[in-house]
C-alpha cells in the first residue's frame, strides 16, 4: 500500500511539472505569432497608436513574457483563468467585464464529456463482444466479417463518417438533428448552431440531448470500435493459445467459462494501458466531431479560438490547461488501476511501457 | 580425380525474398499496383487532363451552377466563360445568355460547388497536394525517427531519458492540439516555400509540421530494437575490430530495423493522408482555393465561421462522397500494403 502511495506522489509531481512546461510552451508559442491582441478591443484600421497601446495595456499584453507567465500561474493557482478576450470590455473606470474563461470552459467541458462518455459506452458495448466472439471462433464467418469491418473502420476518417451522417441522416432525410447541442438539464434554451437555426430553435431535456448527440456518438464510436475490437481479438487469440487455457479445457470447463474466467481477465491488462494512451486521441477525435456537428465543446472552442485569425490567448491556454489536467488525471487513474491489478508495477519490478502501435489520426 | 568446382551460390537477399513473397500475396500486390496507378493518375494524369480539357482546377465557371446554386452534374458541357456577361434584363430569373459562339467545356465530374470549378481536376490536383504532404511527412518522420531513436537506443543514458520522456508526454496529448497551434504560428513562415512552384503553397509547411509530430512512432521502434541488439555478439565483434559507433549503427544495426520500418512507413503514409485532410478541413493547413482532399471535404459543409446551409434544391452529395472515397481508398490501400509488407518481410512474426 505504501508503495502505491509513493508511486502516486511521484507521478503527481511529474504531472505538475508537465502542466507548468505545457502552459509555458503555449505562452512562448503565442508570443512568437505576429498578432495584435488590441484588435479585440479597438478597430485596428481606425484606432490611433495611443489607443492601440492603451488597449494592449488593458489586456495586460504589454508586459514582458516572464512577468505575464508569473502572473498567470499565480492567478491559476487561485482558480482564475482570466476573461475571454473575445468577450472582454472595459468600463470607464477600468473595471473588466466579460465572460470568465473558467465558466466558458466548464460549459464546454460538459459538452465534450457528453460526447466522449456516450461514445465510450458504445465502444465498450460493441468492441468487447465483437473482439471476444471473433477470437473464440477464428476463421468463422463472424470473425472474417469483424476483421474486414474493422479494417474498413480504421481506414475511414472520422471526419468523413461525420460529414456523411450529417449530410444524409441529418440534412437530406431529416431523421436526426445534424447540428447543435441541447443541454441535458435546466430550462430549454437556445440551441447553439448555424445562424439560421439559432434564433428560432429552443431545446433542452433528455430527449433533445440524446437526439442531438446520437450522430456524434456513432461517429466517435465507429473509429474506436474498429481499433479496439481488433486489439481485443489479437490479445484474446494470444491468451487462448496459453497452456493454462488448455489445462482449463482439459479439466472439462465449458468453453464460455474458459473465455470469461480464464482468458478475458488476462487479456484485459494490456488493453488497460492502451486506453491510457488513447485518451489524447479520443479528445482529438471528439474535436473533429464537435466541429462538424457544431457542438460547443472544448475541441470546437479551440478550433474557433485559433482558426479565426485572432488568437483568444486566455481561452487557448485555458483549454491546453484543462486538456492537460484531464489527460494527466485519467493517466494517473489508469496507472493506479494497473498498479492495483498487477502488484509488480507498484513494486517497481515492471515498468509500464505503452506498446508500440500504429499512428494516430488525432 | 579432380574435385568438381563448387557451384556458385548467390542466395537471394532479404529484400528479394520479401519481394517474392509480396508478389504472391494477392491483396498486397493489388494494393501496390493501385497505389502505382494512383500516383501516375495524380502526378502525370492531372496536367494531361488539364491540357485536354483546356481549363485549370481553379477556373470558375458561373454557368456550371444553376439558379438554385446547384452545381452541374457529372459529364456536363458548360459555356467556357469565367465571368457572366452584363445583365440586360433585370427582371429575368435566369442567368444572362452567353454570347453567340462561346465554346463549351466539359466538366467530367461536374462542378465543385457554388463557384463552379471543375471537380474532376480538383480531385486530381488535390490528390497531388495530399500525397505530397503524406509522403514528404512520412519521409521526414522516418529520417528523424531513425536518427533520434538510434541515438537514444544505442547510447542510452541521459540522451535516452530525455528523448523517451519527451516522446511519452507528447504522445499522451491530442496531436490535433499541437498541430492546430503550430499550424497558425509556424507555417506562415514556411507556406511560401514552394521550391520554384514545384509545390503548392502550404504543402511544405504541412510536411514539416506533420513530420515533426509523428517521428515518435518510428523512433520507438528503432529505440526498442537498438536496446536489445546493442549487447549482441556481432556488435561487440564490430566494435572490437575498430568500427566507429556511427558505422556500427549504420551498417550493423539499421539493417535489422529496416523491415519493420518499411512496413510501418506504409501505415504512416495512411495516417498522414488522414492528418492532412483534417488540418486542411479545419482551415489551417492547405488553404482554399488550392485543392487538397481536405479542402474538398468542406464543399458541402463550409467552414466553422461560414457554415453552408443545407439547400434541398442544390443537394449534390457527391461533392462530399468523391473526396471521401479518394481518402478512404488511399488509406485502405496503404494500410493493407503495410500489413502485407509486414508479413512479407518478417514471415515468422506477425
Amino acid at each position: 500500500m505504501l508503495r502505491i502511495v509513493g508511486f502516486f506522489v511521484r507521478r503527481l509531481a511529474v504531472s505538475i511539472a508537465i502542466l507548468l512546461a505545457l502552459t509555458l510552451a503555449t505562452f512562448v508559442m503565442f508570443e512568437r505569432i505576429p498578432n495584435e491582441p488590441a484588435g479585440f478591443l479597438v478597430n485596428l484600421k481606425h484606432a490611433s497608436q495611443a489607443q492601440i497601446k492603451h488597449a494592449r495595456h488593458q489586456l495586460g499584453a504589454d508586459k514582458p513574457l516572464p512577468e505575464r507567465y508569473w502572473l498567470y500561474v499565480k492567478r491559476v493557482a487561485h482558480g482564475d483563468f482570466g476573461k475571454s478576450w473575445a468577450t472582454v470590455a472595459f468600463t470607464s473606470n477600468g473595471d473588466e467585464l466579460g465572460v470568465p474563461v473558467r465558466t466558458e470552459l466548464w460549459q464546454a467541458l460538459g459538452v465534450t464529456a457528453s460526447v466522449v462518455v456516450g461514445g465510450v459506452a458504445l465502444v465498450l458495448l460493441l468492441s468487447f463482444p465483437l473482439g471476444v466472439l471473433s477470437a473464440a471462433r477464428p476463421g468463422s464467418a463472424l470473425d472474417r466479417t469483424a476483421v474486414g469491418v474493422s479494417l474498413i473502420g480504421l481506414s475511414t476518417h472520422p471526419l468523413v463518417i461525420a460529414l456523411l451522417l450529417q449530410l444524409f441522416l441529418g440534412d437530406r432525410w431529416r431523421l436526426l438533428p445534424g447540428r447543435g447541442y441541447c443541454n441535458l438539464h435546466g430550462t430549454p434554451q437556445i440551441a447553439f448552431g448555424t445562424p439560421a437555426t439559432v434564433t428560432t430553435q429552443t431545446c433542452g431535456g433528455l430527449r433533445d440531448w440524446v437526439s442531438h448527440l446520437l450522430l456524434p456518438w456513432v461517429t466517435f464510436a465507429l473509429f474506436f470500435i474498429a481499433l479496439y475490437s481488433r486489439v481485443i481479438r489479437s490479445r484474446m487469440m494470444d491468451v487462448l493459445g496459453e497452456p493454462y487455457i488448455r489445462t482449463a479445457r482439459a479439466k472439462g470447463a465449458p468453453e464460455w467459462r474458459v473465455v470469461r474466467k480464464h482468458a478475458l481477465p488476462n487479456a484485459l491488462l494490456p488493453i488497460v494501458t492502451m486506453t491510457a494512451m488513447d485518451i489524447g486521441t479520443a479528445l482529438g477525435v471528439a474535436a473533429y466531431v464537435e466541429t462538424v456537428f457544431h457542438l460547443p465543446g472544448l475541441g470546437a472552442r479551440i478550433v474557433t479560438s485559433i482558426a479565426s485569425g485572432f488568437f483568444d490567448v486566455p481561452v487557448v491556454i485555458g483549454i491546453v490547461f484543462f486538456t492537460a489536467v484531464i489527460i494527466l488525471t485519467l493517466n494517473l487513474l489508469v496507472d493506479l488501476l494497473y498498479a492495483v491489478l498487477d502488484p509488480r508495477v507498484a513494486a517497481g519490478r515492471v515498468t509500464i511501457g505503452p506498446a508500440a502501435r500504429s499512428g494516430r489520426v488525432a | 580425380m579432380g574435385v568438381a568446382a563448387a557451384p556458385v551460390v548467390a542466395p537471394a537477399g532479404q529484400w528479394r525474398l520479401a519481394w517474392r513473397r509480396l508478389r504472391r500475396d494477392r491483396v498486397g500486390f493489388a494494393c501496390l499496383v493501385s497505389i502505382g496507378v494512383l500516383v501516375l493518375l495524380v502526378f502525370a494524369g492531372a496536367p494531361i487532363a488539364a491540357r485536354l480539357l483546356h481549363h485549370r482546377p481553379n477556373d470558375l465557371f458561373p454557368y456550371a451552377v444553376d439558379i438554385n446554386d446547384k452545381p452541374a452534374s457529372p459529364w456536363t458541357r458548360v459555356p467556357a466563360l469565367n465571368d457572366l456577361p452584363p445583365v440586360t434584363n433585370e427582371y429575368a430569373l435566369d442567368k444572362p445568355k452567353p454570347p453567340q459562339g462561346t465554346p463549351n467545356t466539359l466538366l467530367i465530374l461536374g462542378a465543385d460547388g457554388p463557384l463552379g470549378r471543375d471537380e474532376f481536376l480538383r480531385l486530381l490536383y488535390g490528390g497531388q497536394d495530399s500525397l505530397e504532404v503524406a509522403l514528404g511527412a512520412t519521409l521526414l518522420a522516418l529520417v528523424l525517427g531513425i536518427g533520434l531513436g538510434a541515438v537514444a537506443g544505442y547510447f542510452g543514458g541521459w540522451i535516452d531519458a530525455i528523448v523517451s520522456r519527451f516522446v511519452d508526454i507528447v504522445m499522451a496529448f491530442p496531436l490535433l492540439l499541437f498541430l492546430l497551434m503550430l499550424a497558425t504560428s509556424a507555417t506562415p513562415h514556411l507556406d511560401h516555400v514552394t521550391f520554384d512552384g514545384v509545390l503548392n503553397e502550404g504543402v511544405f509547411g504541412l510536411v514539416v509540421l506533420i513530420g515533426v509530430f509523428t517521428w515518435f512512432y518510428p523512433a520507438r521502434i528503432v529505440r526498442a530494437e537498438m536496446l536489445t541488439l546493442r549487447s549482441r555478439e556481432f556488435v561487440e565483434a564490430a566494435a572490437m575490430v575498430g568500427s566507429s559507433d556511427l558505422r556500427i549503427i549504420r551498417k550493423h544495426l539499421i539493417p535489422h530495423v529496416a523491415p519493420a520500418l518499411a512496413a510501418y512507413g506504409a501505415v504512416l503514409v495512411a495516417t498522414n493522408v488522414m492528418l492532412e485532410a483534417s488540418i486542411s478541413f479545419l482551415g489551417v493547413g492547405i488553404k482554399l482555393p488550392t485543392a487538397s482532399w481536405g479542402t474538398l471535404l468542406t464543399a458541402t459543409w463550409g467552414s466553422l465561421f461560414e457554415p453552408y446551409h443545407y439547400n434541398h434544391l442544390g443537394f449534390q452529395p457527391w461533392l462530399t462522397i468523391l473526396p471521401s472515397l479518394a481518402i478512404f481508398l488511399t488509406v485502405l490501400c496503404f494500410n493493407l500494403l503495410g500489413d502485407s509488407l509486414r508479413s512479407a518481410l518478417d514471415p515468422q512474426g506477425a
